[in-house]
C-alpha cells in the first residue's frame, strides 16, 4: 500500500464521520450508506474495508466504547462485500437504493442480534420492536438519498480519483 | 411523472402504511381511568429505601414521574429514543461510577423507558440504583 492511498483512506473516513455527525440531529437520517457504497463502488472494496475499520475506530475514539459498537466492526464491512457483489450486475443507482433500504430496515434486527449475544434474547426481543420506528425512518431515508445522491456523488469521486491518482 | 419521484413517492407511502400499523398494533397502550399505584426509590449507596402511594388518571409511568417531579426529586435526560430517568430523591447516578437507575415493574425488569410503561391498577415501580 502506497503512502497515497493510507492519505486517502485517512480523508475518506474523515468525510463519513463529519457526514455522520453533520446529520446526526435527524435520528437515523445519514450518509454513511450512501458513501459506503459510492467508495466500494468507486476505490473497490478492499480500501472501503479499510475505511471501514479507521471510520469505526473513530466512533470508538468519540462515545467511547460500548456493545453496539462491535457490531459497527461486522455490518459496514457486510454492505460493502454486498455492494462489491452487485456491483458486476446493477445497472443503475436503483438497485443501491434497494440495498440500502433494506440494510437501514433490518440495521435495528442486526443489532438486536448482537446485543442479545450479551444480554439475552428477551433484551434483543425489546430493543428490535421499540427500535422498529426508527429502522423504518432509517430504510426509508436511505432509499431516497441514495436514489438521489449515489450517481453524483459516483461522478465526482471518479473523477477526483482520476485527478489524484494521475489516471 | 419522473420515475425516481414515483418511486420515492411508493416508498413514502409504504412507509406511512407501515407507521400507522406499528402505532396501531405494536405501540404499548395506556390504560384508561383511575390507578392505585406504588413507587419505591432504592438507593443503597444513600441507605434510602423509601416508597410512595399514588392514585393517578395517568396512563404510563413517565406523566406521573413528571407530575411529581418534586416530591420524588427526579430528574430526566432526554434521548431521540425516549426519556431516561437518571436521578431520585435528589440522587443522580453518576455514569462514571457505572451508576444508574434500574426499573422494575412488579418485581420483573423493565425492558423499556418510563414513556413506554403503562400504568395498570395495583402496580409497584421500583427505582433501583444499581451499577452496569
Amino acid at each position: 500500500m502506497r503512502i497515497r492511498d493510507i492519505a486517502l483512506i485517512g480523508i475518506l473516513s474523515a468525510i463519513i464521520t463529519a457526514g455522520k455527525l453533520a446529520l446526526s440531529f435527524i435520528p437515523n437520517v445519514e450518509v454513511v450508506t450512501l458513501l459506503f457504497i459510492a467508495y466500494t463502488m468507486v476505490f473497490g472494496y478492499k480500501k472501503a474495508l479499510l475505511i471501514a475499520v479507521v471510520f469505526t475506530t473513530t466512533e470508538i475514539f468519540i462515545y467511547g466504547f460500548s456493545t453496539w459498537l462491535l457490531g459497527y466492526y461486522l455490518i459496514w464491512p457486510i454492505l460493502i462485500m454486498v455492494t462489491e457483489l452487485l456491483k458486476k450486475r446493477a445497472k443503475s443507482e436503483y438497485g443501491y437504493a434497494i440495498i440500502g433500504a433494506i440494510f437501514g430496515y433490518t440495521f435495528g434486527f442486526f443489532f438486536a442480534v448482537v446485543e442479545s449475544l450479551f444480554y439475552g434474547v428477551a433484551y434483543g426481543w425489546v430493543y428490535w420492536i421499540r427500535g422498529l420506528l426508527f429502522d423504518l425512518v432509517h430504510g426509508t431515508s436511505n432509499f431516497i438519498i441514495i436514489l438521489i445522491l449515489l450517481k453524483p456523488i459516483v461522478d465526482i469521486l471518479n473523477r477526483l480519483k482520476r485527478t489524484y491518482y494521475g489516471v | 411523472m419522473n420515475k425516481k419521484l414515483i418511486a420515492i413517492l411508493s416508498v413514502l407511502v409504504v412507509t406511512v402504511l407501515l407507521f400507522v400499523g406499528y402505532k396501531t398494533f405494536l405501540s404499548p397502550k395506556g390504560v384508561e381511568g383511575q390507578k392505585a399505584v406504588t413507587i419505591q426509590v432504592i438507593n443503597k449507596n444513600e441507605d434510602v429505601d423509601e416508597t410512595f402511594q399514588y392514585n393517578t388518571d395517568h396512563e404510563f409511568l413517565l406523566e406521573l414521574l413528571e407530575e411529581k417531579e418534586e416530591e420524588l426529586g427526579v430528574t430526566f435526560e432526554h434521548y431521540d429514543i425516549g426519556t431516561m430517568v437518571t436521578g431520585m430523591l435528589g440522587y443522580v447516578a453518576n455514569p462514571e461510577n457505572q451508576e444508574y437507575f434500574h426499573v422494575y415493574i412488579n418485581g420483573e425488569d423493565a425492558m423499556t423507558g418510563p414513556g413506554e410503561i403503562p400504568l395498570n391498577d395495583g402496580d409497584t415501580y421500583i427505582f433501583e440504583l444499581k451499577n452496569y
